[in-house]
This record gives C-alpha cells, sequence and structure tokens, in this order.
C-alpha cells in the first residue's frame, strides 16, 4: 500500500501531472475523431519517450490510453460513426438519443460511464496483478510457450475474413521475428549482410509503417467522410441523475465484468468487449425491444466495457508480459525501449513502476471525466478537425519516430516499406493485429520453445504433459480449429 | 470480361514469399546447441505455415471468389492517389538524409497538406506557418530540449555549410 501511495504520489508530481494531463486530453481529441485512434496517439509519441525520464514516459503514453478509449464515444454519440471499434455499440443507442433532443444526456452517461469503467477495473488490476505474477513465477518455459501460442491462436481464431488468412498474417509475424540475430546460438538470420537488421526488425518502424502511415495513406485514398452538423446549443448541463445510474445498476456491473473478463484475454480488448456486453445486455432485458431505438442502458453497457478492457489488459501485460489488446502492444514495446522486461518478475523487480502504471490510469481515469464534463460543450468542434493538417502533422512525425528510434535513416525506409506491408495486408484481408501480435510474441514463442526442448533433453513431451502447459495449448488449438471444424460440421449438415 | 481472383493472387504471392524463406532458411549455415531444435525450426515452420494456409485460401474461397468475382479493393484513383502521397514519403525520407530534417520537415509538411487537402480551399498562409512552426519545434524539440540527434543533411555536410 505504502509503494501504492508513493507512486500515486509520483503521479501528482507537477511534470508528470501535467504530461498526464495534456496527454489525456489529446488521447480524448485522437479517440473522438473517426478514423484516429489512442493508439495512434501512443505511437506517435513513443519515440519522444526515448529521451524522457521512465515515470514520464509511462504517464503520458498512459494518459493517451486512457483518454483515447474514453474519447471514441463522442463522435458515436453525437453524429453516429463510431470513432473507433470500441465505440461502435454506442451508436445505436447514443446516436438515437441524440436525434431525440437528449445529446447532453448521452453525453454524460458516456462520460460517467467511460470513467466507471476505466476507475473500476484498473483497481481490480492492482490488486489482481501480483497475485497473478506469483502464480506465474511458478511456470516454466513449456507453460511460457503453450501462452504465448494461446494468445496468438486467440487472436488468430477471431480474425477477419477467415482462419487462413488470419493464420497466414500469424507466421508472417513469426518469421519477421526470426529476423536478426538467434537469442540462443547468435547466429544470424535473414539479415542480407545489412547490419542494421542485426537486432531485427524495429517495432517502432513496424507500427508506424503498418499502424500511422498506412492509416494516413488508406483514408486519403478512399476520400474523408464529412461529418454532418450538430447542435451545440442542446449540449448543456450534466442531465444525469442518481437513479440514471442504479436503475441501471445490473447491466452496469455485468459489463464491467464481461469487459474486464475480455480486456484479460490477449488480443481482444474493447473493440469485442462492447460487442459481447451489448448484446448480451439485449439479451437479458426485459424490454430487448428498446435496445437500439435510443436506450440509455445501450450506452452504459457499451461504454462500461470499453472502458473496462483497459484494466483487464493491464493486468496480462504486467504479470504475463503478454498483451492484452493492440494498444497494450504499443505499451509493452515502450517497456522493451525503456530496457524493462513485462512478465512475472516485473512487480517484483520495479514495483514503483508497476504501482505508477495503475496510478496513472487512475488519475488519467479522474482527469479525463472532469475535463470531458467541463468542455462537452465543445465536442462538436473535435469531429470538425481539419484532416489534411493533422494528417500532414501525423506523417511528418512517423518519419521523426521512425529515425530517432534507432538514430538512422534504415528506420525511415523500413516504415515506408511496412506501409506498403500493411496495404497489400489489407488488400489481401490479411489481418494487420495478426501479425503483429505474433511478431511481438514471436520472440517469445522461439525463445521458450527451444529452452524447454533443451531442458528436457530435447524432448517435447512436456508441453503436453504439464498440466498447465497442455490447458494452454488446447485452448489455442481449440480456438485455431473450431471455425474451420464449424464449417465442415456446417457443410456435412447441408450435404445430408 | 474474365473476373479477377484476388484470392488466387494472394496465394501466389504468398507461396512465392514462403518458397523464398524455405530457400533462405535452407542456406543459414548449421550452428546449434545440443538438445534444441537449432535456429532454422521458426523460420520453416513460418514457411511451411505460409505456404499450407496459402493453398488452403485457393481451395476453399478461391472458386466462390472465381463465381461471383472480387469486390475491387481500391479504385485506380485510390491507388494513384496511394502512390503518390507513398512517393511524397520516398522524397521526404531521401530530403532527410540529403539536406537535412529540419528544412525537409518544414518543406515536406506542406507538401503534405497541400496533397490531403485535394479539392479544399485552405489558408495557405497558414499551412505554411503551421508548416515552419511544427517542423521548428519537433527539430530543436529533439535536438536541443531532448539531446535526441536528427539528420543535418550530408549536402550541407559536402559543401561545408553549419547547420544549426
Amino acid at each position: 500500500m505504502g509503494s501504492y501511495l508513493s507512486a500515486l504520489m509520483m503521479v501528482l508530481q507537477p511534470q508528470n501531472f501535467i504530461a498526464l494531463f495534456l496527454c489525456a486530453i489529446i488521447g480524448v481529441i485522437l479517440g473522438a475523431i473517426p478514423g484516429l485512434a489512442g493508439g495512434m496517439g501512443i505511437t506517435l509519441i513513443l519515440p519522444l519517450t526515448f529521451a524522457l525520464d521512465t515515470d514520464l514516459s509511462f504517464c503520458m503514453l498512459l494518459g493517451m490510453y486512457v483518454g483515447g478509449v474514453s474519447g471514441a464515444f463522442i463522435a458515436s454519440v453525437l453524429v453516429g460513426i463510431p470513432g473507433s471499434a470500441s465505440a461502435i455499440t454506442t451508436c445505436y443507442d447514443g446516436y438515437p438519443l441524440t436525434k431525440k433532443g437528449k445529446a447532453a444526456k448521452a453525453l454524460s452517461i458516456g462520460i460517467t460511464a467511460s470513467f466507471l469503467g476505466t476507475f473500476v477495473s484498473i483497481l481490480v488490476a492492482t490488486f489482481c496483478s501480483a497475485p497473478l505474477a506469483n502464480v506465474a513465477l511458478m511456470l516454466g518455459p513449456w507453460e511460457y510457450f503453450s501462452l504465448c501460442f494461446m494468445a496468438v491462436s486467440l487472436v488468430v481464431g477471431l480474425g477477419g475474413r477467415s482462419i487462413y488468412r488470419s493464420l497466414i498474417g500469424a507466421f508472417a509475424g513469426l518469421f519477421m521475428a526470426t529476423i536478426g540475430t538467434d537469442q540462443i546460438t547468435n547466429q544470424v538470420r535473414f539479415t542480407f549482410g545489412n547490419y542494421n537488421l542485426l537486432g531485427g526488425i524495429s517495432v517502432i518502424s513496424l507500427l508506424m509503417g503498418t499502424f500511422a502511415l498506412q492509416q494516413v495513406a488508406m483514408g486519403y485514398a478512399k476520400g474523408q467522410q464529412e461529418m454532418p452538423e450538430v447542435d451545440a446549443g442542446s449540449l448543456g448541463g450534466f442531465g444525469l441523475k442518481l437513479h440514471d445510474f442504479t436503475d441501471n445498476i445490473k447491466e452496469i456491473i455485468m459489463a464491467l465484468l464481461i469487459g474486464l473478463g475480455i480486456g484479460f484475454l490477449p488480443g481482444m480488448g474493447g473493440g469485442v468487449a462492447n460487442m459481447i456486453a451489448y448484446s448480451q445486455a439485449k439479451k437479458s432485458s426485459k424490454k430487448p425491444e428498446l435496445f437500439g431505438t435510443g436506450h440509455e442502458a445501450g450506452v452504459w453497457v457499451s461504454e462500461v466495457s470499453n472502458n473496462a478492457s483497459v484494466g483487464g489488459a493491464i493486468i496480462p501485460m504486467i504479470a504475463l508480459g503478454i498483451p492484452g489488446d493492440g494498444t497494450t502492444v504499443m505499451l509493452l514495446s515502450a517497456m522493451t525501449i525503456h530496457g524493462l522486461q513485462a512478465g512475472p518478475m516485473f512487480i517484483r523487480t520495479n514495483p514503483d513502476l508497476a504501482n505508477l502504471i495503475f496510478a496513472a490510469v487512475l488519475v488519467a481515469a479522474v482527469l479525463v471525466f472532469v475535463s470531458e464534463l467541463f468542455t462537452k460543450r465543445w465536442f462538436p468542434l473535435l469531429l470538425k478537425a481539419p484532416y489534411h493538417y493533422l494528417y500532414g502533422a501525423i506523417l511528418m512525425i512517423c518519419f521523426l519516430g521512425s529515425f530517432s528510434s534507432g538514430t538512422s535513416m534504415f528506420g525511415v525506409y523500413e516504415t515506408i516499406v511496412f506501409c506498403l506491408l500493411g496495404i497489400v495486408l489489407l488488400a489481401f484481408e490479411i489481418p494487420v493485429n495478426c501479425m503483429m501480435l505474433s511478431y511481438i510474441l514471436g520472440q517469445k514463442l522461439e525463445y521458450y520453445f527451444r529452452l524447454g526442448c533443451s531442458y528436457s533433453y530435447g524432448s517435447m513431451a512436456p508441453f503436453f504433459t504439464r498440466p498447465i502447459s497442455c490447458i494452454f495449448l488446447l485452448i489455442g488449438l481449440y480456438s485455431l480449429f473450431a471455425p474451420v471444424v464449424k464449417v465442415l460440421i456446417k457443410k456435412v449438415k447441408a450435404a445430408n | 470480361m474474365k473476373k479477377f481472383n484476388r484470392t488466387y493472387l494472394m496465394g501466389i504471392v504468398w507461396l512465392a514469399i514462403a518458397a523464398v524463406i524455405l530457400w533462405q532458411t535452407t542456406i543459414l549455415p548449421e550452428k546449434f546447441v545440443s538438445n534444441e531444435p537449432g535456429p532454422k525450426l521458426f523460420p520453416y515452420i513460418s514457411a511451411v505455415g505460409i505456404a499450407v494456409c496459402s493453398i488452403l485460401a485457393m481451395i476453399t474461397e478461391g472458386p466462390k471468389e472465381t463465381k461471383e468475382g472480387s469486390k475491387a479493393f481500391m479504385d485506380k484513383a485510390g491507388w494513384m492517389k496511394i502512390f503518390l502521397l507513398l512517393g511524397e514519403c520516398v522524397l521526404f525520407a531521401l530530403g532527410m538524409n540529403w539536406i537535412g530534417f529540419w528544412i525537409t520537415s518544414m518543406v515536406g509538411m506542406f507538401v503534405f497538406i497541400w496533397t490531403l487537402k485535394e479539392k479544399k480551399k485552405i489558408n495557405i498562409i497558414f499551412a505554411i506557418l503551421l508548416s515552419i512552426c511544427l517542423g521548428s519545434i519537433c527539430y530543436f524539440g529533439f535536438t536541443k530540449v531532448f539531446s535526441i540527434p536528427l539528420p543535418k543533411g550530408k549536402l550541407w555536410k559536402m559543401l561545408k555549410i553549419k547547420m544549426p
């Protein structure tokens, strides 16, 4: 507790607090603008953090994360276009509420629900991460390999158009992770004599290329949507009473649990959480017909669940070194850049930083809540942000970031190549997130697999005979093969 | 007109990539520690995995797409826009290398704004000022405040001109 309070005090130090606040506000702005997201903000400020103190860096990154997830509901409520995938279901009831003239109420629900989701979930994460890390310390390389395998499989199983395309993405990521110097034998692989590749592909260049640059290029190629006008005059006041909260308490608690659970599962995050929470709330409601017509419960569950996934995603990141969602992949990269190894030992070796992460999210949630409440009236202005200025600045910052990550022009060229790769993957409907997660976990997968084989004198049996490892493998295999088996069963049934 | 099948194209491209990975893995020198599978295993797994999944995708999804035809991912104008922007990105990268980040960022950002605005009207003075301010803030912020070196430009070095 003492360590947590000192971390909290650290977050409240003026420079950390101001950086957290500013980044949270920028995160809200990016989250609100459809096509951009807080993840984009994290990608862009990541290179800036190289030269900064670790505490300050994480305050900035986490502020951006919390702001980005929270801000996504703004466009959903005001214009019916989700700021990101995590706010898709918020459109279903948030926008109809606006059309009924209840925009102020819908925004207040969104703001309060976002706060509740993040605040409660990070408290749960604070208390759960240490025990989970202690359990994880008892695991060997066999379990770690199986855990990483399960994480990649779950993301592949969720994949886009087909399981095969998702698998191609995952195998491509796995191959990319093998480029550079092998960790065990120091064998140099696939560098073609280029010393810039000895340390492997730059994560920053990969993120900048496949995420930021690709998004700008695609946005430009497809043309930006013009946002409809919003009546700002109807946005005054809090518009929310205590009974609005108590009337929906059951749905809120359920959404909170779903958000936490989904966030905990690798690779899922708010995008899946809001869908599941919304459909669950609709199914269990006595008046399911009201959902989609401007029902307040719809906005509550959607926003509580997607924000609860923040805390849920931080638990495996801190305790196991496995990213819970796309944005935590970037946070994990930030840890690596700062010379930190996320995983079971992290809480023991860096208790202050672990607590700082929890405290920063907590403070960011409060800051976002207060600032959103006071600036609600100006939300429509966010949606009018001129894309050409914004994208122009993003492109410039991308090059700045990719250069400074390795202080070499090679990173800049890599970014352009990865942008092309991102567009090719998109054209072939291969999910980029499968490749990304597989790349991030690829080195761990290989290292633990070979270490496990080495410890067991070349035998692979312990991967299956050790119970926890076996369970992880079975879950991973199930998520890989279940979609294929389901299709086959359907075909057989149809044929009969 | 013959219907275009993007799944087959995807399968062939990835099969070719898998073949290159396989070949490159085969020519890696043998180096292994006893009791462990060695550094070739995972590249082999990746190559075989990509090849198998590409074939399966072609078998399961290809025929359906042949019947129905593929939805165009992007029209010709869209592709032109992508190549225009990527071309500008390449020029930006070359500019960074030859004339340094400071000048390139200011000029480059204005060019990006000009390209991205398409048919919209913009305030040119504002765009120029924004490009100069943001480029300068980034350059001096990184080099002077955070002490992160940014390229000063090979050209100035050759001409023996000292850049800030």
